[in-house]
C-alpha cells in the first residue's frame, strides 16, 4: 500500500514577494479523512491553499503527497497527482455554462471522453440542482449553487485531495447542511477532504481532525471532537457561545 | 432605392469589419494586449492575396486556406518568443512592443512593396447581381460570406472545442484556469496567433475590395479599435455588432453628408460609446 499520507509539509514556507506569510508549516493529513483547517482571518489558510496547488511558489520546506515529493512542482503537476483546489470565492467561469465549467474541471485529464461523461453524471447524481441547469451560465446561479458548481468542477478534475476553501461562506445553514452531506458521501467514496471553514462548529463537527493556523503557523493539531470539547478552542473561536 | 442600396452596402462592409475587428479583440480580450501591429497583419494578408494572384496564379480563395495557417504560426511565434516576455509588464509595456513592431513590419513593407497603391483585379471579373434592385459585385458578395464563415468558425472553437473553452476560461479568470491545469502561455500563444490568423484572412478578403498599401494599416487598425468600442470586447457577437453599426453609421453619414466625413462620423461615434457606453453594444459591464 502506497504512503498513508496524502499530504505531508516539513516546514512549508511561502508568502507574496517579500511579505512572507507562511513560516514553517508542518502537517500530515491521511488519506481518506476529512481535515479541517481553521483559524482567524490572516492566518495565512488561503495562502496555504494557493501554496499548496501551486498558485504561489514555495519559498522553502519540502511538500510529499503519498509518498511523492511535489516540492517546486507548477500548479499543472500537482494537480495531475490529484491534489484540486476548489478557491474561496468559487471562481467559476461566470459567462461560460455550468456544464462547460465542469468540462474545464477535466480539461487536463487524460481520460476518455465516456469517463469523462461517467463523472460527469456522478456529479449530477450529486447535486441534481446543476443537471438541470446545466446550459445555464455560471455567473446566473444562487451563492449555493455555484457551491455546487465549483465543487462539481474539482471533482471533474479527478481528486485524491479535494482542498475547499471557505465552503459556507455566505451561504444559508440550511444549504450548508446539504452541502456538508454531499461532502461526508463523497469521502464515504473515497475522497480525501481537506476544508478550510469559518464555521468552526460545522468543521469541527464534520472532520476526522483539525488543524488551527494562526499568524501563518499551526498552533494546534488534534481530533475533531476532542477540539470542540477543549475550553481554549471554545474560548477562541467560539466565546459566544459559552454560558 | 437608396436606402436599400445604403442597408445593402453596410450589410456587406459591417461583415468585413467585424472579420477585421475580430482577430483585435481576442487578442485584446484574452491576452491584455492592445495589438498595434493589426493592421500591418491586415495589410501583410492583402499583399499575399494579391501576390499569390500576380505571381502565381493563385485564387484569393485558395490563398485563404494558405494564409490562415502561415499567420497563425507568425503570430504563435511572435508571441512565444517577444511578447511573452512582456506579458505581465504594465499595459504600457505590451502597448511599446507592438508599437515597434508595427514600425518595422510596416517599413519593411513599405521597403519591399512600395507605398503605391495596387489592385487585385480578377480575370475575368466576376460580375455583379441584382440583390431587391440593388446591384452588388459577386466579388464582395463572397469576400462578406468568406468574412461571415471565418467569425462563425471561431465563434464555434471557442464555444465547442477543448482549447476554445481555454481560452475563454484564461479571459475570465486567470488564476481559476491555472487551476484547472491550463497552459496559460500557451494559451496566450495560440490566441495571439488566432488573432493573427484572422487578420491575414481578413487581408485576404479586403484584397478582393480595397486598394492594398502600407499606408492602409493605420485605417485598418482605426477600424478595428472602434468597433471594439462600439460591440464590447472579447466577444464574437460584440464584434459583429460592432462591425455592422459602424459600417451603418458610415454609410448613412456619406449618403447624409458626404464620404469625406466618414471617418470623422465613426470617432464621432466612438466617443459618445466611450461616454454614454464604455462596455459596448454587447459587452457586459465590469466584466474585465
Amino acid at each position: 500500500m502506497a504512503d498513508p499520507l496524502i499530504l505531508e509539509l516539513q516546514g512549508l514556507r511561502a508568502g507574496y514577494g517579500e511579505i512572507q506569510v507562511l513560516w514553517g508549516i508542518d502537517m500530515a493529513v491521511r488519506r481518506g479523512e476529512i481535515t479541517a483547517l481553521i483559524g482567524s482571518n490572516g492566518a495565512g489558510k488561503t495562502t496555504l491553499m494557493r501554496t499548496l496547488s501551486g498558485l504561489i511558489p514555495m519559498q522553502d520546506g519540502h511538500y510529499f503527497s503519498e509518498g511523492r515529493d511535489l516540492t517546486g512542482d507548477t500548479a499543472a503537476q500537482i494537480l495531475a497527482h490529484g491534489i484540486v483546489h476548489v478557491p474561496e470565492g468559487r471562481r467559476l467561469f461566470g459567462a461560460m455554462s455550468i456544464e462547460d465549467n465542469l468540462l474545464m474541471g477535466a480539461y487536463s485529464r487524460k481520460a476518455s471522453r465516456a469517463e469523462i461523461a461517467r463523472d460527469m453524471e456522478r456529479v449530477y447524481t450529486t447535486f441534481p440542482k446543476l443537471m438541470e441547469r446545466r446550459n445555464q451560465a455560471a455567473a446566473t446561479l444562487s451563492g449555493g449553487e455555484q457551491q455546487m458548481c465549483a465543487i462539481g468542477r474539482g471533482l471533474m478534475s479527478a481528486p485524491r485531495l479535494l482542498m475547499i476553501d471557505e465552503l459556507s461562506l455566505g451561504l444559508s445553514p440550511l444549504l450548508v447542511e446539504q452541502l456538508v452531506a454531499a461532502l461526508r458521501t463523497l469521502n464515504a467514496e473515497g475522497v480525501s477532504i481537506l476544508l478550510v471553514e469559518q464555521d468552526v462548529t460545522t468543521a469541527l463537527d464534520l472532520c476526522h481532525s483539525a488543524y488551527i493556523m494562526d499568524m501563518g503557523r499551526i498552533v494546534r493539531t488534534g481530533l475533531g471532537p476532542e477540539l470542540l470539547a477543549d475550553p481554549i478552542i471554545r474560548d477562541a473561536y467560539l466565546g459566544v457561545l459559552e454560558d | 432605392m437608396l436606402a436599400v442600396q445604403v442597408l445593402i452596402n453596410a450589410l456587406v462592409l459591417g461583415c468585413l469589419y467585424a472579420c477585421i475587428a475580430i482577430g483585435f479583440s481576442l487578442v485584446w480580450g484574452v491576452l491584455n494586449v492592445i495589438n498595434l501591429i493589426h493592421g500591418s497583419f491586415i495589410v501583410l494578408g492583402a499583399y499575399l492575396a494579391w501576390g499569390a494572384y500576380q505571381w502565381l496564379a493563385i485564387s484569393p480563395w485558395y490563398a485563404l486556406v494558405i494564409a490562415a495557417p502561415l499567420f497563425f504560426v507568425f503570430g504563435y511565434l511572435l508571441q512565444r518568443l517577444l511578447l511573452n516576455r512582456v506579458i505581465t509588464a504594465p499595459v504600457l509595456v505590451t502597448l511599446t512592443l507592438t508599437f515597434g513592431l508595427d514600425l518595422i513590419l510596416n517599413n519593411a513593407m513599405i521597403y519591399y512593396f512600395k507605398a503605391d497603391y495596387r489592385k487585385l483585379t480578377l480575370s475575368p471579373p466576376t460580375g455583379s447581381i441584382s440583390l431587391f434592385d440593388v446591384v452588388v459585385p459577386v466579388d464582395r458578395l463572397i469576400a462578406t460570406a468568406s468574412a461571415l464563415v471565418l467569425t462563425g468558425l471561431l465563434y464555434l472553437l471557442l464555444r465547442r472545442s477543448k482549447v476554445g473553452r481555454a481560452i475563454v476560461a484564461v479571459r475570465l479568470d486567470r488564476d481559476a484556469a491555472v487551476l484547472m491545469g491550463v497552459d496559460v502561455k500557451s494559451i496566450y500563444a495560440i490566441a495571439f496567433g488566432l488573432g493573427a490568423a484572422l487578420a491575414g484572412c481578413a487581408g485576404v478578403l479586403m484584397a478582393l475590395i480595397f486598394p492594398i498599401s502600407p499606408l492602409t494599416s493605420s485605417a485598418y487598425l482605426g477600424k478595428a479599435f472602434v468597433v471594439c468600442v462600439l460591440g464590447g470586447l472579447g466577444s464574437v457577437s460584440g464584434a459583429l455588432a460592432g462591425g455592422l453599426l459602424l459600417a451603418l453609421v458610415e454609410g448613412v453619414g456619406s449618403t447624409l453628408i458626404g464620404p469625406a466625413h466618414a471617418t470623422t462620423l465613426s470617432f464621432v461615434l466612438l466617443i459618445i460609446f466611450l461616454v454614454v457606453r464604455p462596455q459596448g453594444l454587447l459587452g457586459r459591464k465590469g466584466f474585465e
